[in-house]
């Protein structure tokens, strides 16, 4: 089963779908009031980091602006959830398939999805700077490679989300039940599975093979790849052990890494959705 | 795959299971071009599910619908091929019928010069800009076909283009596909309702349950005549008849039988058999009742 990449005007119609519904920028809007929120105290972040830090750490800012993009992301997620899902959904998809194929909708879908998803990180990025800055004073302005490198990780991050919301309302075209099973995994099942995986770790001794698989389930590794920077920035050599307690998990890899953990997820979730979205039968 | 240009589509042996409801069995049957060709059957007889195969919205589970030679979702640019006008094929309600429009014909690689010139043929240029949310039935028809032509193909699909169509939408969607047809080009129309597209097909597939029961044209269903006996014992009668081998006997709910024989015999018969006639009128080319009795049903 070969992948049938879009045309340009497969690519260019479902962008004019996603922009002539309001859905997107609906779920901006959630986005941005999150990022003034999120940015504008960064003490509010230092009390989640739970006195690891000392006020007045220049990290902090950069540490609230990962914190932002992390929840960026779910709304991202959604946003390919519902993009996919909709056309079920409003039984539009047969229309769909005819025109464009199956194999290149999925991957158009994705693409759009994957835009608007770094677009989200973008607004967060903007929103959450000028928040921060406000918030919590110029004096604590991050230098630029630091910050450059957080909000790039954090478009990679939101744009993977978003395809793998693409994938997923494909497999699961319930729109609802998908969007449901999406922010169950990521707000409670995923946690809920970090904590049972760690809860054997000893602090002191170096974390076994259990509590290292943390790192490697898909919300965690977008979060390693938000905060390994931030982490750095805030405690130097002790970064990874900040990276620990953010993302809730034991013996991070490198940010690069934790990305390429969360573009495998992508990568599976899209062979999964167009393995079933092949064989699925359009009545 | 190069699709062969011929405009015909080919069903051999189609047969599709769903769970344990066989929809469609062993159904073979061939749509030529130049033609209207009428997809009949009742409600649950596998029409949709026949379409759907064809348009590859549908894996077959044995069998094969080719469209010009080659499985739909095989041809390179399907909507110069196949336009389909399918029941519940929909759009979103947030989004206008411009819109819709535009955004198949980028999929299919068709000016938006085109997208008007399907919106004033289905008579949508005024609704262009309101959400199809608010769209009537017959509008969502229109909008449909308007999609379905965007990129001028040769054969036309449509599934049931009746329904919600006032008179005078149907009476324009007749005069359409007939000119369509007339150009050379193929044109394959399901109907529940022989009465909807009796007068705009040339030729008939008629399925029932799943398989074909009639396949071509419209002169061959109305060649078999019928005759309809008024008669003392109804009962008596169809029972001497079907000793002689008559067997297509319907018990009308008048009391009267329609017999698919010749009125001769079925006179000599009621006279043996002693039944007094009140009345033998043959009945030719009544094509609703040879649909009915065709599919089985009451007339």
């Amino acid at each position: 089963m070969t992948l049938i990449l879009p045309t340009a005007g497969v690519l260019r119609s479902e962008t004019l779908k996603a922009l002539s519904v309001k859905t997107w920028w609906a779920l901006a809007i959630p986005v941005a009031a999150l990022a003034l929120t999120v940015n504008v105290f960064g003490g509010l972040f230092g009390a989640a980091a739970g006195g690891l830090v000392d006020d007045g750490v220049p990290g902090i800012l950069l540490a609230s602006l990962a914190y932002a993009l992390s929840l960026a992301g779910v709304f991202a997620a959604v946003q390919g959830v519902v993009l996919a899902s909709a056309e079920f959904r409003h039984r539009t998809v047969s229309g769909t398939y005819l025109l464009g194929g199956r194999g290149p909708v999925l991957l158009a879908k994705g693409a759009v999805a994957a835009g608007i998803g770094a677009g989200y990180a973008l607004v967060t990025a903007v929103v959450g700077l000028l928040a921060g800055l406000l918030g919590q004073g110029a004096a604590r302005l991050p230098s630029v490679w630091p910050l450059l490198g957080v909000i790039g990780s954090g478009i990679a991050v939101c744009a993977l989300w978003a395809v793998l919301g693409v994938a997923l309302g494909t497999v699961v075209v319930h729109q609802a039940g998908a969007v449901v099973a999406l922010l169950l995994w990521v707000l409670v099942i995923e946690n809920l599975v970090s904590l049972v995986l760690r809860s054997g770790a000893d602090s002191d001794r170096a974390p076994g093979v259990l509590a290292r698989i943390t790192s490697y389930l898909p919300a965690n590794a977008g979060d390693i790849a938000l905060y390994d920077l931030p982490a750095r920035a805030l405690g130097g050599r002790f970064g990874p052990s900040i990276v620990e307690t953010l993302a809730g998990v034991a013996g991070p890899p490198p940010g690069w890494g934790a990305l390429l953990v969360l573009l495998v997820w992508t990568g599976a979730a899209v062979a999964l959705a167009h393995v079933v979205g092949e064989r699925r039968d359009i009545t | 795959m190069e699709p062969d240009g011929s405009g015909r589509i080919r069903v051999a042996g189609l047969a599709k299971r769903f769970g344990t409801v066989e929809a469609v069995r062993g159904l073979s049957f061939t749509v030529e071009p130049g033609a209207v060709t009428g997809f009949l059957g009742p409600n649950g007889s596998g029409k949709t599910t026949t379409l759907r195969a064809i348009l590859g919205l549908v894996q077959p589970t044995s069998g094969s619908a080719l469209v010009e030679g080659v499985p739909y979702p095989r041809l390179r640019a399907p909507a110069r091929v196949v336009g389909a006008v399918l029941e519940a094929q929909g759009v979103h309600p947030a989004r206008s019928a411009r819109r819709h429009l535009q955004a198949c014909a980028a999929a299919v690689g068709a000016p938006d010069a085109r997208v008007e010139e399907m919106l004033g043929l289905v008579g949508l240029t005024i609704a262009a800009d309101r959400p199809a949310g608010g769209f009537s039935l017959g509008m969502h028809q229109r909008l449909a076909l308007a999609a379905a032509l965007l990129g001028d193909p040769r054969i036309l699909v449509l599934d049931e283009p009746g329904n919600g169509l006032d008179p005078q939408g149907i009476a324009w969607l007749r005069e359409f596909l007939r000119g369509f047809a007339r150009s050379g080009r193929t044109v394959l129309v399901s109907s529940h309702q022989l009465a909807e597209i009796g007068q705009t097909v040339d030729r008939l597939v008629v399925v029932d349950a799943g398989s074909c029961v009639y396949q071509g044209g419209l002169d061959g269903l109305r060649g078999r005549a019928t005759v309809r006996v008024r008669c003392a014992d109804p009962a008596a009668l169809a029972e001497a008849l079907a000793a002689r081998g008559v067997l297509e006997i319907d018990h009308l709910p008048s009391g009267e039988l329609a017999v698919a024989a010749d009125a001769v015999l079925v006179g000599d018969t009621a006279l043996a058999a002693g039944v007094a006639l009140y009345g033998l009128a043959e009945v030719r080319g009544d094509l609703e009742q040879m649909f009915l009795r065709l599919t089985g049903g009451a007339v």
